[in-house]
């Protein structure tokens, strides 16, 4: 559950915009595309780019690098092979079009032309056996026929039901602007409530009407008289107008409330969702799925201290901020982006401890913190104080052979230090910076700056500040 | 006549016994606020017929021993000094050192290590642990 807390709040704003722009251009690309072998590649192409990350986190070098080549080609050989439906879509179709209107999928089946054509057939008293599929799969309810293909014309239509066509006992199965199958064997109705006048073709439509959602449509041969059957109704049509209006509510071409609009709509919802979820699932392949850990030590920056009080010791002057992120995110870190800050606001004269949390560091989105060493720092404070101080000189080296250092004076002999009291009360003399003796072979003077300690500083502000002045003697060493 | 000059004399050895005792108070009173003063002090490799020998404000390590030296003047009655020994800020040793009337000059060494580099002071107290004088040298290569 903190897993998953700690995950959303790393969402940055950016993320969410990045998923739903994205999502949108490809949910637009389906929308412009649909309908066309374009859309078919691309899913391949879609298909190609997971197997190729998968080849990747597998660490498959050669596969990985093939998919990409492949994906590279396909992407190519849709823009040549596909460049007259892309011209279209993008020609023929204004801004509104292409940003965000969604065009109705044009009702493919030539209703027209099955209106005519069945009339034509009843006239003729040809007996027909049309099939019209909703939703539901036939295959495994139709037996037999012989695979057709031809487009949907009253001319086709005709020709297949001619009695000396060889497929024209079966029936004739349309999809879409297709006559797909012919010479269909449909299952037959066990119903005894049929006229007796129906023969087998009626028997069979009512069987197929039965087991199935497809719009079934006899055309008898003794009475050339035109029936419609869909679920369990079985009604005659008398007039090309209720065959016309039977048909388009069926295959969804009706009124503003047929079932046509509501799938359409339906198909539009789904291919949103699933556009957005792959989208969302490129994002987190790319963006967490690298997930990296690192770790860096940064200074510990100490803000709104009470200005009448010093810092006189730290437990830390850094810490180590343990984090993670995509990455592209981790490896873009600059030390600017990092901060870790400790308000002293609340800090009181003495000892005061503190502990570290996300509130005193500063991240760039998206990146995380998982732990800080150490988790709680010790400052003491106290209040500044002045204390006149001997200053000493610090000889390093040693001098020329049968040379002593005999007296030493500086000038200023003593300097005022400011400190904190506790600082100031362990320290009893002022030290100037090392003054080599190597050099020395004579009495003389050397200007020398005086060291003070971490929180001492001394007083005044001259350029002079801290200089003294270093008078020697040395003579030469006594038998 | 002869008595009036044994007189005169009597009334002077009195004036005089009188002026010498109020003058002895005095110098006791001087004494008591100014027990002692110290004359000589310093720092030195050795101490030879008591007297500093190789006076110097920086000694090297190789030397091994150092002292310092300190004499007084005007010590009044058996007291003590003492000789703080501190290394940059940092304690190293104290000696206690007895002063008899009515001068007296002592001395205290430390020995040297290694590690002893660096500036050192040696702090002379008095009994009532008040600063006399720092000697401030250096311990060099």
């Amino acid at each position: 559950m903190n897993f998953l807390l700690a995950f959303l709040h790393s969402i940055r704003w950016q993320d969410i915009v990045d998923i739903l722009l994205n999502g949108y251009i490809l949910f637009r690309l389906y929308v412009l595309f649909r309908g066309t072998n374009v859309i078919r590649v691309l899913v391949g192409i879609a298909l190609l780019w997971i197997f190729q990350r998968i080849a990747v986190t597998l660490g498959l070098i050669v596969t990985s690098w093939a998919m990409q080549g492949i994906i590279a080609g396909a992407a190519l050989i849709i823009v040549i092979v596909f460049r007259n439906e892309i011209r279209n879509v993008l020609q023929a179709k204004n801004l509104k079009a292409l940003l965000w209107d969604f065009p109705h999928k044009a009702v493919r089946t030539p209703i027209d032309s099955i209106v005519e054509g069945v009339y034509e057939l009843a006239r003729t008293r040809t007996g027909a056996l049309i099939v019209i599929p909703g939703k539901d799969d036939l295959d495994e309810i139709i037996q037999g026929g012989v695979t057709w293909g031809g487009l949907i014309s009253k001319e086709m239509l005709l020709s297949i039901f001619y009695n000396g066509n060889p497929v024209h006992d079966g029936a004739a199965i349309l999809e879409n602007n297709r006559v797909t199958r012919v010479g269909a064997i449909l299952p037959l109705s066990l119903r005894d409530d049929l006229p007796q006048y129906y023969g087998t073709r009626h028997r069979a439509a009512v069987g197929m009407a039965e087991q199935s959602d497809a719009l079934v449509i006899v055309v008898s041969e003794e009475r050339g008289q035109v029936v419609a059957a869909k679920g369990q109704t079985f009604v005659p049509i008398y007039d090309n107008l209720s065959l016309k209006k039977t048909l388009a509510a069926h295959v969804g071409a009706g009124g503003a409330n047929n079932q046509g609009i509501q799938r359409e709509r339906r198909e539009l919802a789904v291919a949103a969702a699933i556009c957005f979820l792959c989208m969302a699932g490129v994002w987190f392949s790319i963006a967490k799925g690298m997930e990296t850990l690192t770790s860096v030590e940064v200074p510990l920056e100490y803000s709104n201290r009470d200005s009448g009080m010093q810092i006189i010791s730290t437990s830390v002057n850094t810490v180590r901020l343990h984090l993670s992120g995509s990455s592209a995110l981790i490896g873009s870190l600059r030390a600017d982006q990092v901060k870790a800050k400790l308000d002293l606001r609340t800090a009181v004269n003495g000892m005061n401890l503190f502990s570290l949390s996300r509130d005193n560091i500063t991240l760039p989105p998206g990146v995380r913190l998982n732990r800080i060493e150490p988790p709680e720092v010790q400052v003491a404070l106290d209040v500044p104080t002045r204390k006149e101080l001997p200053v000493q000189v610090d000889w390093v080296g040693a001098l020329p052979d049968g040379l002593v250092l005999e007296s030493v004076s500086v000038t200023p002999t003593r300097l005022v230090a400011i400190g904190t009291k506790g600082l100031l009360e362990q320290i009893s003399t002022l030290y100037t910076e090392k003054v080599k003796l190597d050099r020395l072979t004579a009495s003389g003077q050397v200007d020398v700056s005086v060291v003070t300690k971490t929180g001492v500083r001394l007083a005044g502000d001259s350029p002079a500040q801290g200089k003294v002045t270093v008078r020697y003697t040395i003579r030469r060493r006594d038998a | 006549m002869k008595r009036r000059y044994v007189g005169c004399w009597i009334v002077l050895i009195f004036l005089f016994a009188g002026f010498s005792k109020a003058f002895a108070a005095d110098d006791d009173f001087a004494a008591q606020a100014k027990p002692f003063r110290l004359v000589r002090a310093a720092m030195c490799e050795s101490i030879e017929g008591y007297e500093p020998k190789h006076v110097a404000a920086a000694f090297s390590i190789n030397v091994g021993r150092i002292s310092c030296y300190s004499a007084f003047a005007g010590v009044a009655q058996t007291t003590y000094v003492q000789h703080k020994w501190f290394r940059r800020d940092e304690l190293v040793t104290a000696k206690r050192l007895t002063l008899k009337p009515p001068s007296w000059a002592t001395y205290s060494s430390v020995q040297l290590r290694d590690d002893d580099k660096g500036p050192w002071r040696v702090e002379i107290l008095n009994a009532e642990d008040e600063l006399i004088q720092t000697m401030r040298f250096s311990v060099v290569d």
